[in-house]
């Protein structure tokens, strides 16, 4: 495990604490992978602080019925009720976005945003990549969740709400997918 | 763009080879969408999955033609589509992504419902015959024999989905499905994009099968994606909606009714719909005048889905024989138009003389904004008419005196 800072442990510590009175009763099944105040520190695990709650909403629904296929996520929203979700998806919907990964590499920043202008991420993920309704937000989402998730979509092995996704990565390299998370990842 | 901007972007393509070109190939939704629309807010309306409590569902919004009466039949069922009724009164209920199949059962006044199935690639099309429901999902034909004697332990189905063969595509995938007055098994093949150029055989059609899945035939050509038909009552001809292409206006093309006189006609897709050509430039031009042409209009973007011609009593004669026709409401349209239920009214010729509204009220016009998404109709044994709203998960009953 990482050592963090005591001052910092002590104010995530005091943060978390403050908002727990608020949290839904089922929040205790998603803090352990997806992080205090829905920013992941997992590899492949997303943040979902920030997410549009239509969009976190149907996720679960898809995990739930087997339709999207995560091993954990089957096990842990199994039979979980749709007021359950509601509060949970208005939760983390309500929480502050992830903050911006450090700029690593300009080029590679420099190639995902033209690949991200060129095919029209923006559209639907909002110019400023926040998200709405069923489209989540990428801003600074973890850049190995972004690849992660694209590649499946890519592969077909993930299920959306529509075929949008499958359509829109047809023909991108794994540099190309690497570079669009790369770049994503660095949005606030 | 600034100087340095603009410099460094080039650098950017001459590294690329995949940005000196389009994408390879638009998401199915957005082919087609000129550079002018580049940036169009427009999209695809999100689905709602969680249950609507009955008393959030819209009922007090609903209008219907004086006379008529309106109530919640059914609720609780996310992603509620297309209908079939069995012979003890079992009603069959679709979806699309939540991949469920429902039943609903009355006793004495009042509905349960029950999951039959889950976990489904989009199991849209419901037919029932001699006691066996058979539901279409994309890519795949089930069948459950003596269904409403087992609905608390359907058990596994007969798979039939080798036999029919149906294309694995997912985009325009899922199925409107019903049996013929011939007792063959009808479903529609859509176009696996907006518009493109494909296989002719395979794509943008109405098939009928066997019941067993053998014997494919071809009912109807060129027609984009109809998910809604239903067979005249006293002609017998078939009846179908068909959904036009996306991002070639806010007013064109038309959404359609087609009827289809003579089995395997060409009704055009993708370079006509009626005497509108298409001017998307790798299609190439053809006259319209060599296809048949739609029997009505049902407005631009609608999405006509559902449809039923009403064999009943109840309603006043006018009625009879006339097609109802849900539609479900646009998406790539500046202002919204549909959500609601209409009616073709056609004549002795089999001409269709007015498009009227039956049910609206779920669209808000000024807020632009809408409170519900009408799929399917169904006519019950009484005569009153079932219609599905997918986004409340909800089955509304209409009714006439009383």
């Amino acid at each position: 495990m990482r050592r963090f800072p005591l001052g910092a442990a002590a104010l995530a510590a005091a943060l978390f604490c403050a908002r727990a009175e608020a949290a839904p009763e089922r929040a205790d099944l998603c803090v352990a992978c997806h992080g205090e105040g829905g920013v992941s520190a997992l590899e492949n695990v997303p943040s979902l602080a920030g997410q549009p709650e239509t969009f976190l909403a149907l996720q679960m629904i898809l995990f739930r019925e087997r339709i999207r296929k995560v091993e954990p996520m089957e096990v842990v929203m199994e039979g979980i009720a749709d007021a359950d979700i509601e509060a949970l998806a208005r939760w983390y919907a309500a929480l502050p976005p992830p903050p911006s990964s450090p700029v690593r590499d300009p080029e590679r920043v420099a190639r995902g945003r033209a690949l991200s202008a060129a095919h029209r991420c923006g559209v639907c993920h909002r110019p400023d990549y926040s998200g709405q309704n069923q489209v989540p937000r990428l801003a600074g989402q973890r850049e190995d969740y972004l690849l992660h998730a694209m590649l499946d979509y890519q592969a077909g092995t993930r299920q959306g709400t529509d075929t949008t996704m499958q359509g829109v990565l047809h023909g991108l390299s794994p540099r190309d997918l690497g570079d669009l998370a790369h770049y994503l990842a660095t949005l606030r | 763009m600034t100087p340095l901007r603009l410099a460094a972007a080039g650098l950017v393509l001459l590294a690329s080879p995949s940005l000196a070109q389009a994408p390879a190939q638009a998401p199915a939704w957005a082919q087609g969408r000129p550079d002018h629309m580049a940036n169009s807010p427009l999209a695809p309306h999100a689905p709602k999955m969680t249950v609507t409590p009955p008393n959030e569902v819209p009922l007090d919004r609903l209008r219907v033609p004086a006379g008529f009466k309106v109530e919640l039949w059914a609720h609780g069922m996310p992603g509620a589509r297309m209908m079939a009724l069995g012979d003890r009164g079992t009603v069959f209920v679709g979806t699309r992504v939540i991949g469920r199949v429902y039943a609903v059962t009355d006793q004495g006044g009042s509905r349960t419902h029950r999951i039959l199935a889950q976990g489904l690639t989009q199991p849209n099309g419901i037919a029932f015959r001699d006691g066996a429901l058979t539901v279409m999902a994309i890519n795949q034909v089930l069948r459950w024999d003596g269904i409403e004697g087992r609905l608390d332990n359907p058990g596994a189905p007969a798979d039939l989905t080798a036999a029919f063969n149906l294309p694995p595509d997912q985009h325009h995938g899922w199925k409107f499905t019903a049996f013929g007055p011939d007792g063959r098994i009808y479903t529609n093949i859509g176009v696996p994009c907006n518009i493109c150029t494909f296989d002719r055989d395979r794509y943008a059609l109405i098939v009928s099968f066997r019941a067993d899945g053998s014997d494919r035939r071809i009912e109807a050509r060129g027609i984009r994606n109809s998910v809604g038909f239903d067979w005249h009552p006293t002609t017998r001809e078939l009846w179908a909606t068909n959904n036009g292409r996306d991002w070639a206006g806010n007013d064109e093309p038309h959404d359609t009714l087609h009827r289809i006189r003579r089995s395997g006609k060409d009704h055009g897709f993708p370079w006509c719909v009626g005497s509108w050509a298409d001017p998307e430039p790798s299609l190439g031009r053809r006259q319209c005048s060599e296809f048949e042409q739609p029997a009505a209009s049902l407005g631009p973007h609608t999405a006509p889905l559902g449809m039923r011609f009403y064999t009943g009593t109840m309603f006043p004669e006018a009625y009879r024989n006339q097609a109802f026709i849900a539609r479900r409401g646009s998406w790539n349209r500046e202002r919204m138009s549909g959500y609601d239920v209409v009616v073709a009214k056609i004549d002795g010729q089999g001409r269709v003389t007015a498009v009227e509204p039956f049910l609206t009220g779920l669209l808000d016009e000024n807020a632009q904004k809408f409170h519900g998404r009408p799929v399917d109709v169904l006519q019950l044994r009484d005569g009153s008419l079932l219609v599905s709203d997918e986004q409340n998960g909800v089955i509304y009953r209409i009714s006439y005196g009383g």
